[in-house]
């Protein structure tokens, strides 16, 4: 509310549309440069490392589908990883219980992401702010005792563990460097389609909700309808993030999706940057690396120094690291004239 | 006809009632004016008529009921509701805003069509397509918000102290911009305004309200006249 007033009161008229387009140019850019490197890393590096840009796309996917939600739509979501996690044993579930090919799981963990997520979200989009963040929280809490217990199912908490896809002969692939490309073009896939989506006339229905409820709404956008759906969208994106984690780990337990993973993705999408197309990347990055490097600082307290490290990017950056990186690129045009 | 024809509306928020059985006719195509003093209920009045807030009585548009209905289905019957304080979406474009006008309508070509029909109202607006609606000026801003009403080729346009804010000399031009959008599109418009001298301006007829009863129904001119009235619920002189 505040934001609006301020910027109600200027009556200027900076960004002319020349340099908008400049902008956007360097932006596709950057994303050709960004796509060359991407593809060409997996063939420079070590596999460990190969291994976790694998993890941040895993991330990233996530958060593309998180951003939507709360970056696009206005939402808040304390129970992602709850989602990731649905998608992560939906995968392993009908790898070792149905024998299915790896690649047939993604669909099905976003079908029942999807589903999961619509049904959770006509009561929860009902909530806002404060309420919405609990009743997510609590979806996030309650998911790993709910796993335990199926235990014929999930493997109760031992967990399941799978054999990891092989690379076909022909690709003369390592195994790190398959699933990196799995990854990779899932992340793809899911850049591309999120990135349309928000083209679209769906796309400024959800800006329109996030930006003002009430001029959204006389303007015949039906709010929970589009919140509804910007929710089960985020599921179906966890989801697909989750079977392939599946395949990368070839392991699932629920230790691995306590509410730290939930608070870690939304943590990583407000550092990267709410609402930029170039948020989820970073903010994969951060969910990847942050924790370590916090357990790497002090061993004995990485919560502590994680929660510096977010305040520390938040205080530089307070639109997220996007937010920084956009800010620098429009200042190199202006320097050049 | 689409007369929009109010009868017995009660409306309020809670348990707090603000209208207490308002009713009035507007021919279609004409200007309405509704005036009062501040906390009347002529926002409430507005936001009973576009399904945002739970009312009794009765609104028909043209024979159909607008109240009781949520604001996207009276939007998809024909009624554009520029809020008080505009509601413009400040971080989306000039022109995603426009086109979020157009919402609940189907058809391209037409929508793509009244863009440039709009343009022709508010000239200033064209040199402004991609720029951030928060970064336009007060005024820039209330032509937006009825350009963007305008395009859901609305039937009924209700309007919410276009007014507020606004230097005279741009409140004037908007004003007239009123009058010709009503003139040339056949739009019927209820118009909620604190300048009674403007708004009696373009209006055929006029309701006083106060604490949500119309106290006072007549011709915009008899309304103007009556030098009592000036004083004690317009609060100005003529
Ligand atoms: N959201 C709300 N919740 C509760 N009461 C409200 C709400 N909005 C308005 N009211 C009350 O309803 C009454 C009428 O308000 P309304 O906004 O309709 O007045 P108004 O005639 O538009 O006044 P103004 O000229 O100041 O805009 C006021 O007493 C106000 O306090
Ligand atoms: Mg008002």
């Amino acid at each position: 509310m505040t934001e609006s007033t301020k910027t109600d009161e200027k009556t200027s008229a900076p960004p002319a549309p020349v340099r908008t387009s400049a902008v956007a140019r360097w932006r596709w850019g950057a994303l050709a440069v960004l796509l060359v490197l991407a593809v060409y890393a997996p063939f420079q590096l070590a596999p460990f490392y190969v291994f976790q840009l694998t993890m941040v796309l895993v991330y990233a996917v996530a958060l593309l589908g998180l951003n939507l939600l709360v970056g696009h739509a206005g939402q808040i979501s304390l129970g992602h990883g709850a989602f990731f996690a649905i998608g992560a044993y939906t995968a392993a579930i009908l790898m070792e219980r149905e024998a299915l090919p790896y690649p047939l799981t993604l669909p099905v963990a976003a079908a029942v992401a999807f589903l999961i997520g619509l049904g959770l979200g006509v009561p929860a989009m009902r909530l806002r702010g404060l309420y919405l963040a609990l009743v997510t929280l609590a979806i996030a809490i309650f998911l790993v005792p709910l796993l335990k217990r199926f235990e014929e199912l999930t493997g109760g908490s031992m967990g399941l563990t799978l054999a990891k896809p092989q690379p076909p002969a022909w690709t003369g692939l390592a195994e790190d460097q398959w699933l990196y490309f799995i990854a990779l073009i899932v992340a793809v896939g899911a850049f591309l389609l999120v990135a349309s989506l928000l083209r679209s006339r769906v796309g400024r229905a959800l800006h329109a909700v996030r930006d003002n409820e009430i001029a959204a709404e006389v303007m015949g956008v039906r709010l929970s309808f589009y919140k509804t759906l910007a929710f089960a969208w985020s599921a179906m994106l966890a989801g697909v993030a989750g079977s392939v984690y599946t395949w990368v780990i070839g392991f699932v337990s629920p230790d691995s999706f306590t509410v730290n993973l939930s608070i870690n993705l939304l943590a990583g999408i407000v550092v990267g940057g709410l609402g930029s197309l170039s948020g989820p990347v970073l903010g994969g990055l951060f969910v990847m690396f942050v924790p370590s490097i916090s357990q790497d600082i002090n061993d004995a307290a990485p919560g502590v120094i994680f929660g510096l490290l977010i305040i520390a990017v938040m205080y530089v950056a307070p639109t997220g690291l996007a937010g920084l990186a956009g800010r620098l690129i429009k200042k190199i045009p202006r320097k050049k004239e | 006809m689409s007369d929009l024809v109010v009868d017995g509306l009660v409306a309020g928020y809670g348990d707090v009632r603000v209208l207490h059985g308002v009713s009035f006719t507007v021919r279609q195509g004409e200007v309405c004016a509704i005036l009062g003093p501040n906390g009347a209920g002529k926002t409430t009045l507005l936001r009973a008529l576009s399904g945002m807030v739970r009312t009794r009585g009765t609104a028909t548009l043209g024979g159909t009921e607008l109240a009781g209905r949520s604001p996207d289905t009276v939007a998809r019957l024909g009624v554009a509701h520029v809020p008080e304080g505009r509601g413009t979406f400040m971080p989306l474009t000039v022109e995603d805003n426009l086109r979020l006008g157009a919402f609940v309508r189907r058809g391209r070509a037409e929508v793509e069509a009244d863009l440039e029909r709009i343009f022709t109202y508010f000239p200033v607006l064209k040199t402004r397509l991609k720029q951030e609606a928060g970064s336009l000026s007060g005024g820039e801003q209330q032509m937006l918000a009825l350009g963007r009403a305008l395009m859901l080729r609305p039937r009924l346009l209700l309007l919410d102290e276009p007014s507020l804010g606004l230097a005279p000399l741009v409140t004037r031009e908007l004003f007239r911009i009123v009058q010709a959008i009503n003139a040339e599109e056949q739009t019927t418009v209820v118009v909620v305004e604190q300048n009674a001298h403007l708004a009696l301006g373009i209006a055929q007829q006029a309701h006083v309200l106060e604490t949500g009863r119309i106290v006072l129904s007549g011709t915009a001119e008899d309304i103007r006249a009556d030098e009592q009235v000036a004083q004690s619920y317009l609060g100005y002189r003529v």
